[in-house]
């Protein structure tokens, strides 16, 4: 029945003779997910880099003992604060959800589009102009100051009396209205505008990781819009939620703040996971080991991750009971996270590895994450957290398992992608250097750091006695060699638009099944506008590829 | 065909309908979490909120075997409130179940009468449960006249269950505190806090 939408599948090659706009119009009306996706791409590029520059001049700074270049400790505190919101929400959910998202969800759904194209439009722009805004606190008085957890007192209209925390609390409004957007977009793609004989379970595991994580932005953004709106009104009108003096308590800020934050991380991690599922698939030349497994995983990471907010505050006085409680639960979730890791280690196993430059990022991923999961779990514990809470140790953990875990994903994303999105392939031997610079200076940078947290050094803080002083320098040469690893991407990037080889439709041969493979390189504007159809021989989520391909629509 | 067509439209639709509406009770449950949070640490305790209200048990039921706590009294005031605050003894030693009256004392330096409310809270947290309080100047505001002494009475008693829970069968000492702070009129200076920064 549904089928008969593929009835006039004749021979018409649609990319070409179509009228899109072009010019700037193209560009800022966008209704199409592919557009949409390159900018979001590419926003998230630009916010890299200011990120990142902050987080080096911070390193530069941390190098030595005693104060070195940033004197006015309130403009360290803004470089923290914003290289945090910056990478969370302006580089990496940009670039995974909006970009890759929207690139390749519909392709892989066999889906025309997204299903609002006017409202991914708006999604874009929100983001951007929260970018903006974001860019803007920093230049308004003193800046915010307050870390990416913007805790009350110190958000409070006391000790930011200046209107820069208001402008962070509206950047992060209208980002979060542009993702909640963008999330609703994404579901009602996936559940409703699937290809005929594309199932659920069918599905590419990025589709899943896409699905799941728009959940939870849809679950958890709208809490933090909340206690944002809350602050703003404690800030400028007088209320006092969190504050005591009126009856309010800082607590509850930490309470909802984490209730949001929590989800966030797996919000981060969980397109990671899908890319990563992708990318293992295609370079062992196997299906995915535990397909189902694997969605469901990820589906109880989500469900739980919203019942162990309060790992994050075991130090505020917690009950006994509580900290049992939220112990145990958080140890829980390594269960659900340990069935994807040893599912990727049992794809790989037995298979034809093709160590391309994806592979390579997709590797480098798997071991980050475990690193990181591991410290997690010490951490779990509420009894070691009470010691190292607020350490480097905790900055070590999460840069492990989230921020750089997070980054190799999406390095691995944009070399199995490239191809798809500009047509042209880029330098593997450039792109195998890439990676190990940029692996080793990653490792370098991060793994002292938790010899630094378990000694004791407190995070945020510009300065730290002499004992500690030979990791730091150790750690900031490892950011000398992430910075330049950064910017051989850039360049690579810049080389493989200008001079890099056509890419064939189908770079990876056998291993690479999901419906992007076939469409023309670069993707042409209209994809699948007649809808392929898949058969219960086609492993959409990356099966064998020998199966009757489904048809191309181009 | 067009009918099925129409029909996916609808379904589009009606999923976005839903998921908006999530996001909708989403953000209402941030709201709701304030009542539902203060409610919430008045019936547990939680973070050290005492309990109040009349006493139900019957007292000194089985005190002598229970044994004694020391209760001891702490007082703050918020920097922006010109006041001296503190309690008249500094600690009593109670037995569970007696209801025990003691005092603060509170001086306005001011020359205006100005009006202050006061927090409050039990340490260790998880005695709060067991800490109960029938009447405290804390449960109102209190203004005082320029250079006005007052004296504040508190009315508690330590729950017997104190002994009994396994949790906080070991608490010999409880520790009730107090922080002043001004109620913010309609006619607001702006405050030295603010001046300075
Ligand atoms: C094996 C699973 C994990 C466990 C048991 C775990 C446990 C914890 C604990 C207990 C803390 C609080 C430490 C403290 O502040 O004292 C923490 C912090 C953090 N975790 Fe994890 N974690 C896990 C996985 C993850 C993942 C997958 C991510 C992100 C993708 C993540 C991101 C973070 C972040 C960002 C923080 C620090 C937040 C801040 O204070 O700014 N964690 N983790
Ligand atoms: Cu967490």
């Amino acid at each position: 029945m549904a089928h008969g939408a593929a009835a006039g599948h004749g021979a018409h090659a649609h990319g070409e003779h179509d009228h899109h706009p072009t010019g700037w119009k193209r560009w800022v009306y966008s209704t199409n997910h592919k557009d949409i996706g390159t900018m979001y791409i590419v926003l998230s590029m630009i916010a890299a880099l200011l990120g990142g520059m902050m987080s080096w001049y911070i390193r530069l700074e941390l190098a030595e003992p005693g104060i070195q270049f940033i004197e006015d400790t309130q403009f360290y505190n803004v470089l923290v604060t914003a290289h945090g919101f910056l990478m969370v929400f302006f580089v990496v959910m940009p670039a995974m959800i909006g970009g890759f998202g929207n690139w390749f969800v519909p392709l892989m759904v066999g889906a025309p589009d997204m299903a609002f194209p006017r409202m991914n439009n708006i999604s874009f722009w929100l983001t951007a102009a929260g970018l903006v805004l974001l860019v803007m606190s920093a230049f308004v008085g003193g800046g915010p100051g307050t870390g990416w957890t913007v805790y009350p007192p110190l958000s409070s209209i006391a000790y930011h009396p200046d209107a820069a925390v208001d402008f962070g609390i509206l950047a992060l409004h209208v980002a979060g209205a542009g993702s909640i957007l963008g999330a609703i977009n994404f579901i009602v793609t996936i559940l409703n505008m699937r290809s005929p004989g594309m199932t659920m379970h069918r599905m590419p595991l990025f589709a899943w990781s896409i699905l799941i994580t728009a959940f939870l932005l849809l679950l958890a953004l709208p809490v933090l819009a909340g206690a944002l709106t809350m602050l703003l009104t404690d800030r400028n009108f007088g209320t006092h939620f969190y504050d005591p003096a009126g009856g309010g308590d800082p607590l509850l800020w930490q309470h909802l703040f984490w209730f949001f934050g929590h989800p966030e991380v797996y919000i981060i991690i969980l397109p990671a996971f899908g890319i990563v599922s992708q990318l293992v698939s295609t370079f062992s030349r196997k299906p995915v080991f535990g397909y189902l497994g694997m969605a469901y995983a990820m589906s109880a990471i989500g469900v739980v991750g919203f019942i162990v907010w309060a790992h994050h505050m075991y130090t505020t006085g917690l009950g006994v009971n509580a900290r049992a409680y939220f112990t145990t639960a958080t140890l829980i979730i390594a269960v659900p996270t340990g069935i994807k890791i040893f599912s990727w280690l049992a794809t790989m196993w037995g298979g034809s590895i093709d160590f391309k430059a994806p592979m390579l990022y997709a590797i480098g991923f798997i071991f980050l994450f475990v690193v990181g999961g591991v410290t997690g779990v010490a951490l779990a514990n509420a009894g070691i957290d009470f010691a190292l809470h607020d350490t480097y140790y905790v900055v070590a953990h999460f840069h492990y398992v989230m921020a750089i875990a997070a980054i190799f994903a999406m390095f691995g994303g944009y070399y199995y992608w490239i191809g798809k999105i500009s047509g042209k392939q880029y330098n593997e031997c450039l792109a195998k250097t890439q990676f190990w610079l940029f692996f080793i200076g990653v490792n370098v940078l991060f793994f002292p750091q938790h010899f630094l947290g378990l000694a004791g050094m407190p995070r945020r803080i510009p300065d730290y006695p002499d004992v500690y002083a030979g990791w730091n320098m150790v750690s900031s040469f490892g950011a000398l060699l992430t910075m330049l690893g950064t910017f051989l991407f850039y360049y690579i990037v810049f080389h493989t638009i200008r001079s890099g080889k056509p890419a064939e439709a189908n770079p990876w041969g056998e291993g690479a099944t999901t419906l992007e493979w076939t469409v023309a390189s670069p993707a042409p504007f209209h994809t699948h506008e007649v809808q392929p159809v898949i058969s219960a021989g086609d492993h959409g989520h990356g099966g064998h590829g020998h199966g009757a391909h489904p048809r191309p629509a181009e | 065909m067009l009918g099925a067509q129409a029909r996916g439209i609808n379904r589009t639709k009606l999923t976005a309908v839903i998921l908006f509406a999530v996001v909708a009770a989403m953000g209402g449950l941030a709201f709701a979490s304030v009542p539902l949070y203060r409610m919430f640490c008045q019936v547990t305790g939680f973070a050290g909120t005492p309990r109040t209200g009349a006493y139900v048990g019957t007292a000194s039921a089985g005190a002598g075997a229970a044994g004694e706590v020391t209760v001891r009294f702490d007082a703050n005031v918020n920097s922006q409130l010109p006041w001296q605050f503190q309690p008249v003894e500094r600690q009593v030693v109670v037995r569970p179940g007696e209801e025990v009256l003691i005092h603060y004392r509170a001086h306005n330096f001011a020359d205006k009468p100005i009006t202050g409310t006061a927090t409050f809270n039990v340490t260790p947290f998880k005695a709060a449960q067991y800490f109960n309080k029938i009447e405290c100047f804390c449960f109102t505001e209190q203004t005082l006249k320029p250079g006005e002494d007052v004296s504040m009475p508190v009315v508690f008693y330590v729950d017997p269950q104190l002994f009994e829970d396994p949790n906080t069968a070991e608490v010999r000492k409880i520790t009730l505190s107090y922080t002043f702070f001004p109620v913010e009129t309609q006619a607001q200076q702006p405050s030295a806090g603010e001046k300075a920064l």
